[in-house]
């Protein structure tokens, strides 16, 4: 359904290569992740699929259709929530939702009754009539996904939705994004958190340094450096060593002469050895 | 584009544009009587009482210019402003990028609630003007030259906020483009003052013809077609370069 194809992204004055010939294809129905270390060029990529950036090269298509600025019908299908909070601090919640379905071309009439079902699900129906830099940044965020799930896209790009939000919240707003793909939805996510990547993702494509380093299942990616871990503490140091199979690892730890914990290989894992640093290193 | 479909987004950006009003009224009302107050006191009962530029008090000279002048600083700065902020600060105009409406059809939208607030400002200073004994005769066209003059200074505005990097860019480009015409361009003094080249230089500038078209009619005579046909093609002119400025930026 989306086709990233040869995509590359220079930032001349800051003379950045975001993106390196990126090509992926992500299915109907899909829920994708793209993991990376900051700066490595996952929001490039999420604008350039929302059009806010257009590429040096290479092309996307969605559904088989070229997509540009000037493609209203493709641009109906999709919706993205910005990692900043891009909303307008003079409206309210009411009015916010308005212009989001003005902008996609709703009946105002369905739109109020959507939005009224969107703001009770989010707990913001009480504050309806706030205006929007009168809102927590929790609060932000979560009528980001009410004007976002307006217009009842086919493709939601998040670019790290659950920042600022609150561990219930945060999993409301995960039991609710696979509810949605559950009914059909394709979803791309970037995020920070990789739980969030694991729990949610049926495919990762790790990016580094503006290209795909890994593309696979987060199941696949685990599986393939080891399902389980030890880490193993000398003084100020812990290294990490993986192992297909229990027996192995427990074969291994005998043989450790310090403190060491055995435990299954989480995705963090697989991200740390294949990019080499932590997520929020630069 | 369907004709439904631009009006639509007309409607879209009229409605925007008038909640943005509606949440700061008073201080955009406030603000666009400053400086024409200050310049009718200063120039009009000040300078002008002890001096005149035509045949005519120099307070009936002075009140067309000032509406052309704020007329072109409001449509400017209600547009440019709001959409540099909404740009770089909210990011909100990201939303306008994403969504389906079509870029040609927001501008010109922009364009007429730029122009909408300049004529409310404009009419706040022929409110004004009263007290001042200024005697200004009032025609449907001078109503339309304001309208043009608003078109152009806010399509000027939303090339503005799209070519801005920083909020003080905005500020830079009205003290480099808009701040020269509020001084030059027939608004305070006739041009026949100043050397023929500059004059030929500053008789080209829309405000020029805004200023010149606007005090012709409130003299009582006819409105100058040529000057009505320049506005409508700097209004035109801008609204294409802010429409390739959109479209073509890479970087938005």
């Amino acid at each position: 359904m989306i086709e990233i194809c040869h995509v590359s992204k220079t930032y001349p004055q800051a003379k950045i290569k975001a993106l390196d010939n990126v090509s992926l294809a992500i299915e109907a129905g899909e829920f994708f992740g793209l993991l990376g270390p900051n700066g490595a060029g996952k929001t490039t990529l999420i604008s350039i699929l929302s059009t806010l950036l257009l590429p040096t090269e290479g092309e996307i298509k969605i559904g088989g259709e070229m997509l540009t600025r000037q493609r209203q019908d493709i641009k109906r299908k999709l919706a993205l929530i910005t990692q900043h909070n891009s909303l307008r601090g003079d409206m309210n919640l009411d009015q916010i939702m308005e212009l989001q379905a003005r902008l996609y071309f709703m009946d105002l009439k369905q739109a109020k009754a959507r939005t009224e079902e969107l703001l009770a699900f989010c707990g913001l129906l009480e504050h309806r009539k706030k205006t929007v830099r009168k809102l927590s940044g929790g609060m932000k965020r979560k009528l980001m996904l009410c004007r976002a799930l307006l217009t009842d896209p086919e493709i939601l790009i998040l670019d790290e939705p659950t920042i600022g939000l609150d561990p219930a919240s945060r999993r409301q707003m995960w039991d609710l994004l696979r509810t949605l793909n559950r009914q059909g939805m394709t979803i791309l996510l970037t995020t920070h958190y990789i739980d969030e990547a694991q729990y949610l993702c049926n495919r990762i494509a790790l990016i580094d340094k503006g290209k795909v380093a890994r593309l696979e299942t987060p199941h696949a990616l685990i599986r393939e450096l080891g399902e389980v871990a030890i880490d193993e503490f000398d003084d100020d140091h812990t290294r990490s060593t993986f192992f297909a199979e229990k027996e192995e690892a427990l074969a291994f730890a005998a043989t450790l002469e310090n403190k060491f914990m055995m435990r299954s290989t989480t995705l963090e894992d697989v991200f740390l050895n294949v990019v080499g640093r932590g997520l929020g290193a630069k | 584009m369907k004709i439904q479909t631009f009006y639509h987004v007309i409607t879209t950006v009229l409605w925007e544009k008038w909640v943005e009003f509606k949440f700061e009224w008073k201080k955009i009302t406030a603000s666009a009587l400053v400086s024409p107050l200050l310049y009718m006191i200063a120039l009009g009962w000040g300078l002008g009482s002890t001096s005149s530029v035509t045949d005519r008090p120099y307070i009936d000279f002075l009140v067309p210019g000032i509406i052309a002048l704020t007329t072109m600083n409001t449509s400017f700065s209600a547009v440019g402003q709001p959409l540099n902020v909404q740009r770089i600060f909210e990011r909100s105009f990201d939303q306008i990028i994403i969504s389906p409406t079509p870029m040609p059809a927001y501008i010109v939208g922009q364009m007429l609630g730029g122009s909408l607030r300049g004529m409310y400002s404009g009419a706040l200073i022929l409110i004004l003007s009263i007290p001042f004994g200024a005697n200004i005769q009032l025609s449907i066209s001078f109503f339309l030259v304001m309208l043009l003059n608003g078109l152009a200074f806010s399509a000027l505005g939303v090339t503005a906020a799209i070519l801005a990097r920083t909020h003080g860019d905005i500020a830079r480009f009205s003290s480099f483009v808009i701040l020269p015409m509020t001084f030059l361009c027939n608004t305070f003094f006739p041009l026949d003052k100043v050397p023929d080249a500059i004059e030929a230089l500053i008789s080209i500038l829309p405000l020029t013809h805004a200023s010149g078209s606007l005090r012709a009619m409130a003299y009582g005579s006819a409105p100058s077609l040529l000057s009505i046909a320049v506005l409508a093609a700097y209004a035109i002119a801008f609204m294409i370069i802010a429409n390739v400025v959109v479209i073509r930026r890479k970087n938005l």
